[in-house]
């Protein structure tokens, strides 16, 4: 008897939720002074966050000054813990007031669970929002209603990299030991092992006698495959659809536990190098955090991701030394690109159907959209510069520079923000939403410059050393690595179709599961393989193992998922080209 | 004398059997934001699914070998804690038994990540052992201490013995205080040196929390926990490292199959309660006594 | 202790058995050890080179300010308040009732007293999941309460078989004595079991305290008011935190700006480690302080007198 009230909260907790908002108001206006309003603090659900608590500093003054709330973030990233709270808020019938979660899957079961607000009454009168209509109604797309607001979003062309200045995938290597080699030309991936291996032997140990392997992987983020053995791929133009790795351009589907696959070929790159003691014997049990060190120590000659070996080894002594990691392309390369999203990324904003003043929200939502709000809340790693007169100001020219404030603050780790400004260190004001409703890249109507401070003159003057020095007059000048990539022709752009991958069944899920734990324990070991036999032996057994937990059913799925989003991303390219 | 214990009950009903309806979702596919009604019932399709293919049937044996090697190995290691206790006891300068108490306590604190770290920087093959080997002359290639499939249910072992010992040891060193003095005295009495006080006053009073620690650790037997296989778990070792609670996590956790995880804690539940009535039962024979 | 009146005369193997016994121990307890040593030294050693495991026998380019980044975290006073109140409140209430239930589950007059009992102990098998128990204490409004670190953790099935197997060792005679006197169960608890029980109380409450201490789920599940986080949920999210800007890294284009010293630069693994130091240390102080009810055995002459 007393099981009763909790299989009726287990079951309609969420269609309670779902009844409390049908009053037919019609349109609102969210155009006026918030800041007299009543004082609320909002729960914001922020699948992106990487703080957890109330939003402190200079964003959270800003916010407190123009709409009179405090953002308490709920940051599941934070929480840890998977999706346990997401899982069990949402049981509740409560997300947040305001969620920022993925499209598709858990978009889909928030609406149809009544856990979001239709904010159609509201959505008339956000102006900064409808520029972006054509992304809001794609997102909300079958619907009767305006539940999401797209992140991410970008005026730029789908056929157009999103990337800007680096790619987000590269060869890219120890450029010093690189030129003491002699800057020997690379034909295709595996000519990059005789020259690791002259650049290692010339090079076995680091300044203080830690020794040096041109290849240090690590498992923290093994997904569908080893993830460091699906990176190669990604020079050829391919990324990751479950298990399928498709080619940019739609020419190329292959199923990765295919011999001739490519990530197969990076298979045999890898345990071939571990038989040159190209590989460092430590990477099947060290993890993230100890193969960054290494990276740091300058133990490592090989970065897949410019993140990785810029990021831990490119720092401004070594750059004045001229060390660091630069991309030595490969001849037959073509580096896959992600395409601006025209339709948005990953993430949408929503407000909770329970949110106390949805109004007030909304305009909120609406000046993240604003160029003031751009620049104020967006991701600080995608280069956000921060409020206009605080960080920086438009010069003579009219063009953005930095003030001085701003360049000890954002490029030289670190200033206290000034009282007016509401005090602290700047980094830790800095938006906790983390989300970018707009590209970064994207022109900012005002100064007629990118909102991210790495596409403004001023900023690009002031980086240059040996290191790059070196790099840019090998490669003939480019203005970036991305420019050089595409002078060369080595880049292939998939088109940002904005596709949003169908949620595996509970079926398909299952049988995933057990497959990759398959795959990538097999992948493991062909790379330390002793020999060719072992290699060819383990690469038989993981196909028949996978096989035999349906595999098929699985790549068949994937593959329709990677073709659907082929012809997205052509339709897209056609709409918009 | 039942309405003192009342309120307990209630607590328990509550905290405890009212949350088990949920395992209602068990039969369904069970979506939180649509709730019970909104989602699709599948019947036992979880618990089916777990035996679906000849390849997933080997999978879960041999995680089962694993699972009962992991337990059966803790179990039979489960009077050392006895032991401890009972020599520790036999330390006669305080201050060197309190320091030896709290200090094996330490390692049940830290957490197995944690473990790890200090093993990878011991055992990795650039470790405080590969060198030490190497620079002794003993080896020229480094061990794969971590990265071997041998032995890992020994090393596993070692490290959650090292790990619990001394904290396992507590509840001994409580129970070995309430033995009744006057057996000492008399066994002394009759001449008893300290080994058969031990072996005939001590080991002998220390069974009846053993039996019960014993009792409750077999009906457990499924339930190893994840966290050190998981942070020891690597491709060479997956094989025989994986125990349930891992595979569990490393097949479920990744997806968002709640239903799925409901039906295997079920079922695990109802197998730990079945062996704990039947440990209870041998238990009763054997010494007379019921523990539950 | 029963044998610490040293009357008893050295037996032949006393002397090889208490040298073998005192060094098995100290080596025993130096193995022990010597983690918790490497886990202060590497928090005091320079993050890079701590993060490659090299760090073994004496810090390397020692520095605090892993500590002085996290003792100056925000609510960090507030949270460590949180924490002792749940472990002193949430102990204490543990204890109490572990030992009433542990005593009287031992009492044969209580109406079906093995079901019961039962009933409590199968509690300790059963996983209801995460969903169904935040519901529950979301119907019971307990989220964002305090007492969801106390009440759900009152009656504990382990303690109380703990409690009573202890009670059915204890000397017949102690409990006879007081059914003498005339007294009933309740007051034959408090009069005389509970007063000699202090040994398996202490042990309890030691099991009771680490967990209260260490919990963090309970934080992570039922409370996102930021006053009611607790110390350990705290520090857990912090480590958290420097994971996933570890991860967003990977969704960084380039460079993410000159990193102003590797050295001090906090990453997931440092922050670990100085955290699990600076939750460990209070237990180790407090822990001594229960060990002296180990030494105290049962005051038979209490009852005798």
């Amino acid at each position: 008897m007393v099981v009763v009230p909790l299989l009726g909260a287990l079951s309609l907790a969420a269609c309670t939720a779902a009844g409390s908002d049908d009053d037919p108001s019609g349109p609102v206006s969210i155009d006026q002074d918030w800041s007299e309003a009543d004082p609320i603090t909002v729960d914001v659900y922020d699948g992106l966050a990487n703080y957890m608590g109330i939003q402190g500093g200079w964003f959270g003054k800003i916010v407190k000054d123009k709409f009179n709330m405090e953002l308490n973030i709920i940051a599941p990233n934070v929480a840890g813990g998977g999706d346990t709270l997401y899982n069990t808020r949402v049981s509740g019938g409560e997300l947040g007031d305001l969620v920022v979660v993925d499209k598709g899957r858990q978009m889909d079961e928030l609406v149809e669970g009544g856990l979001l607000l239709d904010a159609s009454d509201y959505y008339g009168s956000m102006t900064n929002v409808s520029p972006f209509d054509t992304a809001v109604q794609h997102l909300n797309e079958g619907k009767e209603g305006v539940y999401g607001f797209p992140t991410s979003v970008s005026s730029l062309k789908p056929t157009e990299s999103s990337e800007g200045i680096d790619p987000t995938f590269g060869p890219y290597l120890r450029w010093d030991l690189y030129a003491d080699a002699g800057y020997p030309e690379i034909g295709t991936l595996e000519d990059l092992l005789p020259i690791l291996k002259t650049m290692q032997d010339a090079h076995p140990q680091t300044d203080d006698g830690k020794p040096v392997h041109a290849i240090s992987l690590f498992k923290d983020w093994d997904g569908n495959m080893m993830v460091t053995a699906k990176q190669p791929a990604t020079l050829y133009g391919y990324d990751e659809m479950g298990f399928v790795l498709a080619k940019a351009d739609g020419s190329d589907y292959q199923s990765i536990v295919d011999p001739d696959s490519q990530y197969v070929r990076s298979l045999k790159f890898y345990f071939d190098a571990n038989q040159l003691g190209l590989v460092d014997p430590e990477s099947t049990t060290q993890n993230y955090d100890t193969m960054f060190a290494k990276y740091q120590a300058g133990q490592v000659l090989l970065s897949w991701w410019p993140w990785l070996g810029q990021s831990a080894y490119n720092t401004e002594q070594n750059m004045a030394d001229g060390k660091g990691f630069e991309l030595a392309p490969l001849q037959d390369q073509k580096v896959f690109s992600y395409g601006a999203e025209v339709y948005g990324g990953k993430q949408i904003i929503g407000i909770g159907s329970g949110a106390e003043d949805p109004a007030r929200l909304a305009a909120f939502v609406d000046w993240l959209y604003s160029p003031e709000g751009i620049l104020a809340s967006a991701s600080e790693t995608q280069g956000a510069a921060g409020p206009e007169g605080l960080t920086w100001e438009k010069g003579e020219d009219g063009a953005p520079v930095f003030t001085d404030f701003g360049t000890k603050a954002i490029l030289e780790g670190g200033a206290d923000v000034p009282a007016e400004w509401g005090g602290g260190a700047y980094k830790d004001g800095v938006s906790a939403l983390n989300v970018s409703t707009v590209l970064p890249i994207d022109e900012n109507p005002d100064t007629g410059y990118p909102y991210s401070y790495k596409y403004w003159p001023s900023y690009q003057e002031t980086t240059s050393n040996p290191l790059t020095d070196d790099w840019t007059s090998h490669m003939g000048d480019p203005a970036s690595t991305m420019d050089y990539l595409q002078q060369n022709d080595q880049v292939v752009v998939a088109p940002g179709a904005s596709f949003t991958t169908p949620t595996d069944s509970s079926e398909i899920e299952a049988i995933r599961s057990q497959v990759k734990a398959t795959i990538i324990e097999h992948s493991w070991k062909m790379v330390f393989a002793k020999d060719d036999a072992e290699f060819d032996a383990l690469l038989a057994q993981m196909q028949s193992t996978v096989d035999g937990l349906g595999y098929a059913t699985v790549l068949e799925f994937d593959m329709a998922n990677a073709k659907a989003q082929n012809d997205a991303r052509v339709a897209v390219a056609k709409e918009f080209g | 004398m039942f309405l003192v214990v009342l309120p307990f009950l209630v607590l328990v009903l509550v905290f405890s059997y009212l949350p088990l309806a949920g395992w209602a979702t068990a039969f369904f596919d069970y979506k939180p934001a649509l709730g019970l009604s909104g989602s699709e019932f599948v019947g036992l399709q979880w618990f089916r699914m777990l035996v679906s293919s000849p390849t997933q049937l080997q999978q879960i044996g041999q995680v089962m070998a694993n699972t009962l090697a992991m337990s059966f190995l803790g179990i039979a290691t489960s009077l050392l804690p006895v032991f401890f206790a009972m020599l520790l006891n036999e330390i006669r300068a305080p201050w060197f038994k309190n320091a030896v108490q709290t200090l094996t306590t330490l390692p049940n604190f830290i957490s197995w990540v944690l473990v790890y770290m200090i093993a990878f920087s011991m055992f990795s093959t650039s470790g405080l052992v590969n060198s030490v080997l190497n620079d002794w002359g003993l080896i020229t290639t480094p061990i794969k201490f971590l990265d071997t499939g041998e032995h890992v249910w020994l090393t596993m072992l070692l490290w959650s013995l090292w790990k619990g010992l001394g904290w396992g040891a507590i509840m001994y060193l409580a129970a070995i205080t309430s033995i009744d003095p006057a057996l000492y005295e008399s066994a002394r009495i009759d001449g008893a040196g300290r080994f058969q006080l031990m072996r005939y006053i001590t080991f002998p009073q220390l069974m009846p929390t053993y039996v019960v620690l014993l009792v409750l650790s077999i009906a457990n037997m499924l339930n190893n926990g994840m966290e050190q296989y998981y942070v020891f778990q690597n491709a060479f070792n997956k094989e025989h490292i994986q125990v349930l609670d891992l595979y569990v996590y490393n097949i479920g956790i990744t997806g968002n199959s709640l239903s799925m995880a409901t039906a295997l804690g079920m079922l695990k539940s109802v197998i730990s309660v079945l062996l704990l009535v039947t440990a209870n039962a041998i238990a009763k024979r054997a010494r007379g006594t019921s523990i539950i | 202790m029963p044998k610490t009146s040293d009357a008893l005369k050295r037996t032949r193997g006393d002397v090889p058995f208490a040298l073998v016994n005192y060094v098995g121990f100290l080596l025993f307890a130096l193995l022990c050890a010597y983690p918790f040593y490497f886990l202060i030294i590497n928090s005091v050693s320079a993050n890079d080179v701590s993060a490659l495991g090299d760090i073994r026998l004496w810090p390397e380019g020692l520095h605090l300010s892993n500590y002085s980044q996290i003792l100056q975290l925000d609510g960090l006073s507030a949270a460590a308040v949180v924490s002792v109140a749940r472990t002193v409140i949430g102990t204490a209430c543990t204890v109490l009732a572990s030992a009433f239930l542990g005593y009287m589950f031992t009492q044969e007059r209580m109406w079906k007293r093995s079901l019961w009992y039962r009933l409590i102990i199968f509690t300790m098998y059963f996983s209801a999941g995460l969903i169904p128990l935040y519901i529950t204490m979301k119907t019971l409004g307990l989220t964002n309460s305090f007492w969801v670190y106390i009440l759900p953790a009152i009656v504990q099935p382990f303690n109380i078989i703990l409690v009573k197997t202890y009670v059915e060792s204890m000397p017949r005679s102690l409990q006879e004595a007081a059914e003498i006197d005339g007294a009933g169960t309740i007051r034959t608890f408090f009069r005389i079991i509970l007063p000699n029980m202090t040994p398996i109380l202490a042990t309890v409450a030691i099991f009771t305290a680490v967990a209260q201490w260490n919990s963090f789920q309970d934080t992570l599940l039922y409370i996102t008011d930021q006053k009611l986080y607790s110390l350990q949920y705290l520090l857990y999210t912090y480590t958290n935190q420097a994971n996933s800007l570890a991860q967003a890294a990977q969704n960084a284009q380039g460079n993410l700006g000159a990193i102003v010293s590797a050295a001090t630069t906090q990453t997931p693994t440092s922050i670990r480690m100085t955290v699990a130091v600076l939750v460990v240390l209070p237990i180790i102080f407090i822990y001594p302080l229960f060990q002296r009810y180990f030494v105290k055995g049962i005051m038979l002459g209490a009852v005798k007198g």
